[in-house]
């Protein structure tokens, strides 16, 4: 190898999409299925375990929006209607690879527009009971994965072993257990790395191994930085609410280039599906898959306890200063969620709250910055 | 040492310049907003520098707010118009507990501890209805000025209801209100309790008094009336509402002269 020039190991994720489309490329080039994801709750162990590459396809670009409001309605969220547009404009090459979708029922939302999907798609469809706290529920969601696994199986003439099950688990573990230490580095008073920064440490694609290298190297390589003391200065947010999927990060942008720090991200492309693993000894792995995902704290459950719960913890060792709530313009369920978090914030945790409804587009840009300013001078102000 | 307060607004750049040894207000002016926000800055401050015979090397120090806050190069730093009309209301009526900031493109409800620290505050988002935009969208299809809005209601009119979230929608709608021979003060009564209810949806489930009304549309006549109304309690209108925000920066630029919040040009300051 020749001798290359310093480059920083976060260089790695910049090129994100270039190594999934790569790595995706070979796979379906040697016949492995690519299997579209659109949600956090949909295991992808499962599909791993059947032989095939799981691949998030949230759209998180603002130029899909205006084709698929052909379609669908302007008022809806904007991650919905970008995924929409990438599959109509045939823009997203992973879709355009894939050989099946596995969808859920999580959002109303989404639950329609997967029907649209599948006019010309084909497409596996999860039903995620909400009750959270009936055994019952959890008992179907059980049943769901049970028929993914089958479905899966006839579909690919393969075997979903217990043996394949739990590889996949360990690699999955592998994973989270790193993107996990990865941020929990931003636990520190001067972290080596910001928020937007850990934001791009991860993968549409989980579970490549040249990525979880990666990981271990990144990881190395922070702990051994010097602190940066310009960032113990900012104003220490908690940011909870919807997904941040890849091209969508205004609003983590904003709240960094004008005094914060987003130390953890209670959402699916944060913390949430982080924080906990899956039994990897247990003797029904499909079981213990059910027991990991059916407990995430998505909006859409009811009640959703475990939401709180974990802002409570995450507050606590992140040592946040306020609590920002992002809300995708018409996500219901995120929407009315939020006078539970903001009462939590405000009455008990004692931080400042701020809630935030946006879409993709950048027009409310200079009235965010007004409103995060606001809060972190009040913030500074207080300490005082 | 003079300290100034900029606060550039979306329709009016507001400028007061504070005595800081004497605590007091030297002068307070506007002027209206052009394409160049720093020229019109500039222009007003040698103003009102040479009407009270003051140079630039009177200034301690510039904060700049508003809108426009970030366009002013002379400016040490700037601060959002949140804390600059905390600290104005705060300066004016000190036991104010809840401001109503209503401007040319903004309407902000702000809560206040009982020192006068901002506790929380909500704005309006992407929509201009419950500003003073909608009343200026009003008087030109009425074919007034926006000052003399208010002279035309009087106790006892019935306000024309006015359901349009939208001023381009709510232009529609007057127009059809006129065509039906509703009488334009029963419309503008009618705009102002749609503009007083947009402000009290911010308020959420506690309304702490006293309540001071503050910003340009404060001075139109019929507004605090429309407001207290609707949020059925009373509300005092500042004193030069529409110099809330710019006091506040004169005086937060006195209070703390080191502060800064980014790369300050006050050294090289030219007006």
């Amino acid at each position: 190898m020749k001798k290359t020039p310093f480059i920083s190991p976060l260089a790695w994720f910049e090129e994100m999409i270039d190594h999934c489309y790569d790595y995706a490329e070979t796979a379906h080039v040697k016949g492995a299925p690519i299997v579209g994801i659109m949600c956090e709750y949909t295991p992808r162990e499962i599909i791993m375990a059947a032989g095939g590459i799981p691949v998030c396809l949230c759209g998180g670009s603002a130029q899909r929006i205006s084709s698929a409001e052909k379609h669908l309605p302007a008022n809806l969220c904007p991650l919905i209607k970008s995924t929409f547009g990438y599959h109509l404009e045939k823009a997203n090459p992973f879709l355009e690879w894939a050989d099946l979708l596995v969808a859920e029922t999580t959002c109303d939302g989404k639950k329609k527009m997967y029907e649209l999907l599948a006019e010309t798609r084909p497409m596996h469809v999860l039903e995620l009971p909400q009750k959270v706290d009936d055994p019952d529920a959890f008992e179907h969601w059980v049943c769901e994965l049970r028929k993914l696994r089958d479905f899966l199986e006839k579909r690919y003439r393969t075997r979903v072993t217990a043996a394949r099950l739990r590889r996949a688990i360990a690699t999955m573990n592998r994973e989270r257990r790193l993107r996990r230490e990865l941020a929990a580095l931003l636990q520190a008073d001067a972290p080596p790395l910001t928020g937007r920064q850990l934001l791009d440490l991860k993968s549409i694609i989980s579970g490549i191994p040249a990525d979880l290298e990666q990981y271990g190297m990144i990881l190395k390589w922070l702990r051994s930085r010097p602190e940066s003391p310009a960032l113990r200065s900012r104003v220490r947010v908690l940011l909870t609410g919807v997904p941040v999927v890849h091209g969508a990060e205004r609003v983590v942008d904003l709240i960094e280039k004008h005094g914060g720090l987003v130390v953890a991200m209670e959402n699916c492309t944060g913390l949430r599906p982080l924080v906990d693993d899956v039994d990897p000894r247990a003797s029904d792995p499909l079981r213990a898959l059910a027991q990991k995902y059916f407990h995430l704290p998505c909006s859409v459950m009811t009640p959703n306890r475990r939401r709180l719960d974990l802002i409570r913890r995450l507050a606590a060792d992140y040592r946040a200063d306020c609590v920002v709530d992002l809300i995708w313009q018409a996500c219901l369920t995120y929407d009315v969620e939020s006078a539970r978090v903001k009462r939590l914030a405000e009455e008990e945790l004692k931080l400042p709250f701020l809630r935030i409804e946006t879409d993709y587009s950048p027009s409310d840009s200079a009235r965010l910055v007004v409103r995060l300013e606001a809060l972190f001078e009040t913030i500074r102000r207080s300490r005082r | 040492m003079i300290y100034v307060g900029m606060d550039a607004g979306s329709r009016w750049l507001k400028i007061v310049l504070w005595d800081g040894g004497k605590r007091r207000q030297i002068a307070a002016g506007l002027a209206e907003q052009g394409t160049d926000c720093q020229a019109v800055a500039a222009g007003l401050l040698r103003k009102l520098l040479r009407a009270h015979r003051f140079h630039e090397c009177d200034i301690g120090r510039v904060v700049a707010t508003g809108y426009g806050r970030n366009l002013i190069r002379m400016a040490d730093t700037t601060i959002t118009e949140i804390t600059c009309h905390a600290r104005g209301v705060n300066r004016l009526a000190p036991a104010a507990r809840t401001v109503v900031e209503i401007g040319g493109q903004d309407s902000k409800l702000l809560r206040l501890e009982p020192d006068g620290r901002v506790r929380d505050f909500a704005m309006n988002d992407r929509c201009a209805a419950g500003t003073g935009r909608f009343l200026e969208v009003v008087a030109g299809r009425l074919k007034i000025s926006v000052k003399k809005l208010g002279s035309l209601v009087h106790r006892g009119i019935k306000p024309a209801p006015i359901s349009s979230m939208c001023i381009v929608f709510a232009e529609t709608e007057i127009l059809g209100l006129l065509a039906g021979g509703v009488p334009p003060a029963n419309i503008v009564a009618g705009v102002q309790q749609s503009i007083a209810v947009r402000v009290a949806g911010m308020t959420g489930s506690i309304l702490e008094q006293p309540v001071v009304f503050t910003g340009g549309v404060a001075l139109v006549s019929g507004m605090k009336e429309a407001l207290a109304k609707v949020l059925k309690c009373p509300v005092s209108v500042a004193p030069q509402p529409q110099f809330t925000g710019a006091l506040g920066a004169a005086l937060l630029a006195a209070d703390s002269p080191t502060e800064r919040n980014d790369s300050g040009t006050g050294a090289l300051r030219k007006i």
